[in-house]
């Protein structure tokens, strides 16, 4: 019977891996210098911070925290397949973004109150610095939200796209029960859902984007609408399963049913990532910088 | 008197020691100036140095355990140095030193205390110049401690220590 607590370490070392690594992939491409610079940078934060759960891991296991990183077979990877996900386009990238930040920011709140003390230590300098790519996130939001057209609908786009597996982020690990039980986890995945889902639901009110729906059907012409053209998806419009649109937000219903990436399973896009990530440590293993 | 015993360091000494380690990416101020050092314990040859990264995912990291342990294992009295990273302690710009945060700005990098914020509105004191005639450019700088910056007075970028 293997420790639940692991369980608890990969699921967020691997998520903060892969999205990292996935960032990491706007380095020289992005649409402009500084963002090159902002995504090169988040990616870094987010490789330190997997590395800090690895080396929990790493006591638990005795296994070599680069072991734990880049050796092992994909479906013993426990990232959320939101996270491996490609790119895609700005729209879908600042989607994910601000959906897996403000996810990761709702875990680590949380977790600062786990009664296994290196959890709850760790979390105080992994949330200084992720005020930083939560800043970053929000402002891209805000900034697509208000337009133009063509930003409006690609952010809709992207939303809609991420939404669904954003709620995978919260899938309940196969040792829910234990963890909780033992105070690890303060609190289970469908509390942490719900306060996600009041998060975001917050957000997407302070941008307006319901009542931009609402008016911009009515415009002449949306360009200069102050708030948006109606071209952007509602919020209303994101769904996924196991959650419900009620009161302007979403409330979760029901159970997970079937098993996603905290049970080891994977989309198509998974291989690729994976390939990419660990290529030099399967071709060098042991190798030393 | 019969044997000449070497006496172990004192935990002041190693701190002196630690006070003189050059920073791997900000070489004119020290680990010991820039507030990474949390606890610093001697018993008999035996040093344990207890430090806190600046940021998490800082790259030095590694080359820092190292110079650590090579400025100490020289000193008279010491068989064994280990220097462990700390997650119980949360790394603050308010950490570093006087000294270090007057190294950082002969360095050109503005130390806490300048007038940085989050949001980056501006006014940050120049460490070139002086001039508050200064406007934020990225919070996203060489390192993750550092956010780049621009001054309109004397027309040089700077860079930041973050808040």
């Amino acid at each position: 019977m293997s420790d639940p607590r692991i369980d608890l370490l990969l699921a967020m070392a691997d998520d903060e891996l892969v999205i990292g690594h996935r960032h990491s992939q706007w380095t020289g491409v992005a649409p402009h210098l500084e963002e090159d610079l902002a995504f090169s940078s988040i990616a870094q934060d987010e490789v330190g911070h997997a590395v800090v759960w690895y080396g929990l891991a790493s006591e638990l296991t005795g296994k070599d925290p680069d072991a734990l990183g880049l050796g092992r077979q994909p479906d013993q990877y426990r990232n959320a397949i939101l996270v491996e996900r490609p790119n895609r386009d700005w729209g879908y990238t600042v989607a994910r973004h601000y959906l897996y930040d403000t996810a990761d920011d709702v875990r680590l709140v949380a977790l600062a109150d786990s009664a296994w003390r290196p959890v709850a230590d760790a979390t105080g300098a992994l949330r200084r610095e992720e005020r930083y790519h939560l800043l970053h996130a929000r402002t891209w939001l805000d900034r697509l939200a208000h337009g133009p057209v063509d930003a409006r609908r690609k952010l809709g786009e992207g939303l809609v796209a991420a939404f669904g597996e954003a709620l995978g982020l919260f899938e309940p690990l196969p040792a829910e029960g234990d963890l909780v039980a033992d105070g690890v986890l303060p609190v289970p995945h469908a509390e942490l859902l719900q306060r996600w889902l009041d998060m975001i639901a917050a957000d997407f009110d302070a941008l307006g984007l319901e009542r931009v729906l609402e008016e911009g059907a009515t415009m002449a012409d949306p360009e200069f609408v102050p708030t948006s053209s109606g071209e952007m998806e509602a919020p209303a419009t994101l769904s996924g399963p196991h959650v419900e649109r009620r009161d302007r937000g979403w409330v979760p219903v029901g159970e997970f049913t079937g098993r996603g990436g905290r049970h080891g399973q994977h989309s198509e896009d998974f291989a690729e990532v994976w390939q990419e990530m660990t290529g030099t440590y399967r071709a060098h293993p042991g190798a030393t910088w | 008197m019969t044997s000449r015993t070497v006496t172990a360091p004192s935990p002041e000494d190693v701190r002196a020691v630690l006070d003189a380690v050059p920073d791997p990416e900000m070489p004119p101020v020290s680990i010991g100036e820039l507030g990474m050092v949390v606890d610093v314990r001697v018993d008999g040859g035996r040093v344990e140095v207890d430090l806190v990264p600046t940021f998490s995912g800082c790259p030095a990291i590694a080359v820092i355990r190292e110079d650590v342990e090579r400025a100490l294992r020289p000193l008279a009295g010491v068989d064994k140095v280990e220097v462990r990273f700390v997650r119980d302690v949360v790394w603050d710009p308010e950490r570093i030193t006087f000294a270090g945060r007057r190294k950082l700005a002969e360095f050109g990098i503005a130390p806490p205390g300048s007038g940085q914020t989050l949001l980056g509105i501006g006014g940050v004191k120049c460490p070139l110049c002086g001039s508050r005639d200064t406007v934020a450019d990225s919070p996203f700088g060489p390192t993750p401690c550092r956010a780049t910056n621009y001054c309109r007075g004397c027309r040089n970028p700077f860079e930041v220590i973050k808040p």
